[in-house]
């Protein structure tokens, strides 16, 4: 069934690809052998079908008539809208692609990413990005509700969706998305939540179920000061604006040793760090991971928070 | 997008790129596809159900010697249908939300490269896409350190650094070869031929701490040294059964785990992999007594023994 009706639309893009003029709706069905078999309700139905779902894949088939004054409009693929223009790109621009290519995993839009490079090698360019040494960022999309979202993003189409917050709960979402973001191999979708009245930002992976659009394309505006950099903040740290006196043995505590302020030897063995941070419970479990190598000096908020840590270790083991 | 339409949408990209790569080999044709040869197989005898003139005989045709017996294809009866059609608004997205994640880590000359294939695919596609799909780079990594680093990645040079390891919470001076720069789990690593090792590591890029680009080039060996992979914690390694209360096991999302049972009053059992009880039991004692070791009994006394060490250095300078 499914190879059938793939078998039907690639015969359809043919045979319009095929001719310069426009093809009636009768000579479609004619030249198509799963058309002619079908009632013409059912034949009707399925030629509808088929036009949407290639428009949904950029094919675009246009209904007119070369004649003004001529009544029977037709159907026709404009080559010069649907077919690839020619693009040279250089070794090292095809290079560059070609790496760009390989960063998405299987999960992700590994499979567009081929396709695209597929039609570019058609028309003659070349990938090859052996030669490159440079970072290679990894790009994934696990989450089952990415494609969807992708989609309603570029379109911008409202969405709604069951959404669990980290507490357990649960509730119905509505949201405008304005963007995505992949940060740490997670992605994130950003935008207006019309129920919160005002910019939320939504792990991909704590959607429950399906996405569902909740509107038409461009259904809404994203305003010129939304700022998706804006959101994201809640994804990062933030900032370190106090300072913490620690103690530290020498050639110890190398993560808080990265970002010490100033370092000083009061005594042999020991150094004192000066640390900057932004939340108590980060850098408390921080020091509590370097054990008896880190001690809190200041602020005393600090240390009640790495002593009432240590306790509750050592409470564990009776 | 259903498996109809990808599947349309692969065999439409088939029909030119046949055409311009005229007997090639079925897995090679698979491989660039990104699909088993038995499923070319049958794609390609898809497309002899496929033309232009269904009615009239008019049918995409394969050389069936080369095919069955060399397994080579050669395409007939497909000039209606030279070009490919345009890349569609998604697959130039995956490729621009790529070379945009490329272009954060870029030497200033790669970075012209890709601004210019950026603005090629951009009119291959037909329309613009927009910086709303973002990639943010990992978090901690020093900008100068990565520029040092990617230098010397690009022009072929040895690199001194100094690195601080965690699971033995030291600093190293090390002379290294590089080979790769990349991402794993949300970090970016870097593999070099460690001449202190005398081996291929690893290195995580917001773990070193200086950074310096030597006139040595690197050696032949290390130029052509494999891709690398890092170290992922496994069965093989040290592990410990450990215990979280309800609510408390996003504390394993940064660790490499398998959670193995969820108890009636929520609290989850998994095993947690590490390269050795050293590390696992930072990982323990950074939970501050919201994970309890299980086993192996050895590693819930190296912890309690550290809290109760690191307890015992408060005495006496602080007022409980």
């Amino acid at each position: 069934m499914a190879d059938r009706k793939t078998e039907r639309l690639m015969n359809l893009v043919f045979t319009l690809l095929a001719t310069e003029r426009y093809l009636s709706k009768d000579e479609l069905r004619t030249a198509i052998a799963d058309y002619r078999e079908q009632s013409d309700t059912a034949f009707e139905r399925a030629f509808e079908r088929d036009k949407n779902e290639l428009r949904e894949l950029g094919i675009d088939i246009d209904l007119g008539s070369h004649d003004p004054l001529n009544s029977h409009q037709g159907y026709r693929l404009e080559r010069s809208e649907v077919e690839l223009p020619q693009i040279d790109l250089t070794v090292e621009e095809g290079a560059l692609i070609g790496l760009a290519a390989q960063l998405w995993d299987h999960s992700g839009m590994s499979r567009e990413a081929t396709t695209a490079l597929a039609k570019l090698k058609s028309i003659g360019n070349d990938f090859d990005p052996s030669s490159l040494r440079m970072a290679e960022p990894h790009l994934t999309a696990s989450e089952p509700s990415f494609d969807a979202i992708f989609n309603a993003t570029s379109k911008r189409i409202a969405l709604k969706f069951s959404y669990e917050t980290r507490d357990g709960s649960n509730s119905e979402r509505h949201l405008q998305p304005w963007g995505m973001i992949s940060y740490r191999d997670r992605w994130y979708v950003g935008g207006f939540d019309t129920d919160r009245n005002g910019p939320r930002l939504f792990r991909l992976s704590r959607i429950l179920g399906e996405v569902t659009n909740d509107g038409e394309p461009d259904g809404f505006e994203v305003p010129e000061d939304a700022d998706l950099g804006q959101l994201a903040q809640a994804l990062y740290p933030s900032e370190a604006n106090r300072t913490a006196i620690l103690h530290v043995t020498a050639g110890r505590g190398q993560g808080l040793r990265r970002h010490a302020l100033s370092v000083s030897r009061p005594r042999e063995g020991i150094d004192e760090l000066e640390v900057a941070f932004a939340e108590v419970a980060d850098l408390a479990d921080e020091v509590v991971s370097y054990g008896a190598s880190v001690t809190v000096i200041e602020p005393p908020e600090l240390r009640a928070a790495v002593l009432d840590r240590l306790r509750k270790i050592v409470g564990l083991a009776k | 997008m259903n498996p109809s339409a990808k599947q349309v949408v692969r065999m439409l990209a088939m029909v030119p790129f046949l055409q311009e790569n005229q007997g090639i080999p079925l897995v090679e044709l698979a491989r660039e596809f990104g699909i088993k040869p038995a499923k070319a197989q049958r794609e390609l005898e898809m497309l002899m159900m496929t033309g232009w003139g269904q009615y009239h005989g008019q049918m995409i045709d394969f050389d069936m010697t080369a095919l069955e017996v060399d397994g080579m294809v050669y395409i007939r009866d497909a000039e209606f249908m030279a070009r490919p059609l345009r890349v569609s608004r998604s697959e130039a997205a995956a490729l621009l939300i790529a070379l945009r994640s490329l272009r954060q880590g870029a030497t200033d000359e790669q970075t012209a490269i890709i601004d210019s294939a950026m603005l090629k695919l951009s009119a291959a596609a037909g329309t613009e896409v927009d910086d709303s799909i973002q990639v943010r780079p990992p978090l901690g990594v020093d900008e100068a350190i990565q520029a040092t680093v990617t230098q010397a990645l690009a022009n072929g040079r040895q690199l001194a650094l100094a690195y601080s390891t965690e699971s033995r919470d030291e600093l190293t001076d090390r002379v290294v070869e590089p080979h790769r720069i990349f991402d794993h789990d949300g970090r970016r690593y870097l593999t070099a031929w460690c001449h202190l090792a005398e081996a291929e590591r690893s290195f995580r890029l917001d773990r070193i701490r200086s950074a310096t680009m030597l006139d040595q080039a690197v050696s032949a060996v290390a130029e052509h040294g494999g891709r690398g992979t890092i170290f992922t914690p496994g069965p093989d390694g040290a592990s410990a059964l450990v215990e979280l209360a309800a609510g408390n096991d996003w504390l394993l999302d940064e660790y490499e785990t398998q959670k193995l049972a969820t108890a009636a009053d929520g609290s989850v059992q998994a095993r947690l992999f590490g390269s050795d009880f050293d590390w696992l039991s930072r990982v323990v004692l950074r939970a501050g007594g919201r994970m309890k070791v299980i086993g192996p009994a050895e590693l819930a006394d190296l912890v309690s023994q550290s809290a109760a060490a690191a307890l015992a250095a408060y005495d006496g300078n602080i007022p409980d």
